[in-house]
This record gives structure tokens, C-alpha cells and sequence, in this order.
């Protein structure tokens, strides 16, 4: 697979504090916050029919849960592996969405990290950031 | 990025007793300071320097928190720890039953160095269910969860435009991602930034 560009933001899985109390294991049933996993919008077909990455013009692969991506984030060159474990992010509600770093550009939402994950390349208070995701 | 290298054995050595001074590691852009944090975590294992839970008991600067798993986690927070509670604030301001998550280096006797600490952080992806005077009804995961205004601080991120104070066009009905903060033991939380869809 060719790296993609998007955007990258976070989710809780898992046991956990707050809101994020009822978020449960994922659509694998194994995420959990504190491990380097993702959500990608396209692990099932029942997954994709809710995400819908090609409302966007987005072709994004069939990857089943396990599967390892590779998101750098555009911001700073920061790069974390992990495995997928839920279905999302949900990327048709915000198709066109553009975030930037200076000139380093992302649109549209194309991989969640759990908070072990992205806090590993940026900082959990800022929720969004352009990013390349790949598999090696 | 030698500086940020830097950053996690200063952290480690301010931790242990040594002296750090926090204008040195301050002058950090937020993005800058996580370029080198690639640490050898095989991808779907737990990471090793990155806590979450609650805080359950304040010693000094040593966190005692609950992991949500029921693991007990010491965190000490040092001259250089970057400490997040709806914007980036100081170590009085942390409370016990206070949620959080946190990142650093392990000392040798398991205790997290806390380079970043965030505090009740929430980032929720939700649906407007109501509008009313300075805060939101949001749907969320079947939950209802109040989203307070906070005058001078929350902002809203209309379909990637810049952030801005004016929040009065968000809509019932609306697919929105809320980063804020969570108001321990209630369904409340203070809004930091709304990202809105088209």
C-alpha cells in the first residue's frame, strides 16, 4: 500500500475513566487505551457501510483487526506502529476537512489513535493533525 | 532532534534529585517535543511510559493513580512535566479523583517521570442534541453529555478553518468531535475546542 495523507486524531477504548467509561473493547474487542492500536474505517464490510471513506474519494484497503499501520505525523516527522482494533474513524461527516502545519496539509480523516499511541507523536490537547499512514 | 533527547534524560535526572530548570525545557513548541519520542514499542502492545487512570491520592509531587484496569501507578512530576486541565496549567491545580493520562520515562523503581501530564482530557465524538445558553446537549456512545462554554477559552474548528471564539454556529444535529474536560463523577465537561463538519 502507498502511504495516504489525512488526518489523525484519538479515541478511548478499553476500561476507562468519564465518558469514555462505556467505550468498551472495539469492534476487535481488544483496544484498549493504553496499547499502541488504531481504528481504521475500512475492517469489515459492516464497518465501511458506517464510514464510508469513499463519500470522500477515498479508496482506503481492507484491513482486518491486527493488521499494523504506520502514522507519521506531518507535524514533526514522529512515527508510531500499531494494530488495528476498532472500526473508524467515521470519515464521511467530515469529508473535506483540512489541517495544517505550516505546509504540511491533511485532509479528511483516515486513522484514529489510542491515547498510548498518539501521545507518542503529539499531544493529546491538540485533538487533530495532518498525517501519512503506511504499512512498513 | 537531539534537544527533545535531551529533554526525556533531563527529565529523568530532575526525577532522581537532580537540578532542572524549567525555562530550559519550556522553550519547547508542543510538536517538537514528541518528534523523537518513537520509542520500540512492538504495535498493539501496552506501552510502558504512558499511564491513564485516577488520581487517588497526592504526596508531594508524587501522583498515586488508579489505572482503569486497577493497576496502581506512581507518577512524580518534575520542574520540566508539562501538566494539561483545559489549557496548559500548573501542579496546584490537579486534585484527587482528577482523571488522567500521562507520558514519561520509567525510573528504576517503576515510578513514571511525568513529561506530560493531561487532566481530565476528553475527546469525544459526538452529535448535538440541544443548544442552549453557553453549552451543549451532546449524544454520545447513547449518553448525554453536557458541554459547558467556557468564555475566552473554548473554540470552534469549522470544517478546518482556523479556531475561532464563535460557537454559534454549531447546529442540533451535527456530528462534532469535542476536546475538553471532563468535570470528575458527572456527565459534564468544559469545551476546549469543537471540530465541526460541514
Amino acid at each position: 500500500m502507498a502511504a495516504i495523507q489525512g488526518e489523525v486524531s484519538w479515541f478511548c477504548c478499553g476500561t476507562a475513566w468519564g465518558p469514555c467509561g462505556t467505550a468498551g473493547g472495539g469492534a476487535c474487542g481488544t483496544c484498549k487505551s493504553g496499547n499502541y492500536q488504531h481504528a481504521w474505517p475500512n475492517t469489515s464490510d459492516a464497518c465501511y457501510a458506517i464510514t464510508h471513506p469513499d463519500t470522500c474519494g477515498l479508496s482506503m484497503s481492507r484491513r482486518g483487526c491486527g493488521f499494523r499501520h504506520y502514522t507519521t505525523n506531518l507535524c514533526n516527522g514522529a512515527r508510531v506502529g500499531t494494530t488495528i482494533a476498532d472500526c473508524g474513524p467515521q470519515t464521511d461527516l467530515f469529508c473535506g476537512e483540512r489541517t495544517c502545519c505550516g505546509s504540511a496539509c491533511g485532509s479528511n480523516r483516515i486513522i484514529d489513535l489510542t491515547p498510548a499511541a498518539f501521545s507518542a507523536i503529539g499531544s493529546l490537547s491538540v485533538g487533530l493533525r495532518p498525517c501519512s499512514v503506511d504499512t512498513v | 532532534m537531539p534537544q527533545t533527547l535531551d529533554r526525556r534524560r533531563l527529565l529523568a535526572t530532575a526525577a532522581l534529585g537532580g537540578v532542572v530548570g524549567a525555562t530550559g525545557l519550556g522553550s519547547l513548541a508542543p510538536d517538537a517535543a514528541f518528534a523523537a519520542e518513537a520509542a520500540a514499542i512492538e504495535p498493539g502492545a501496552p506501552d510502558p511510559n504512558f499511564v491513564e487512570g485516577r488520581i487517588s491520592k497526592i504526596s508531594g509531587h508524587l501522583l498515586l493513580v488508579l489505572g482503569s484496569d486497577t493497576v496502581l501507578h506512581s507518577i512524580r512530576i518534575t520542574d520540566g512535566t508539562s501538566i494539561w486541565k483545559l489549557h496548559p496549567t500548573t501542579f496546584d491545580q490537579v486534585a484527587i479523583g482528577d482523571g488522567l493520562y500521562a507520558r514519561g520515562v520509567r525510573l528504576p523503581d517503576g515510578t513514571l517521570a511525568a513529561d506530560s501530564v493531561w487532566v481530565n482530557i476528553v475527546n469525544l465524538h459526538a452529535h448535538i442534541a440541544a443548544v442552549g445558553r453557553n453549552l451543549l446537549h451532546l449524544d454520545h456512545k447513547g449518553q448525554r453529555i453536557v458541554a459547558h462554554v467556557v468564555q475566552g477559552r473554548s473554540a470552534a474548528v469549522y470544517n478546518g478553518t482556523p479556531a475561532v471564539s464563535d460557537l454559534s454556529l454549531l447546529r442540533v444535529g451535527r456530528h462534532v468531535q469535542v476536546l475538553g474536560a471532563w468535570h470528575p463523577d458527572t456527565n459534564e465537561i468544559d469545551i476546549a475546542t469543537v471540530y465541526a463538519a460541514a
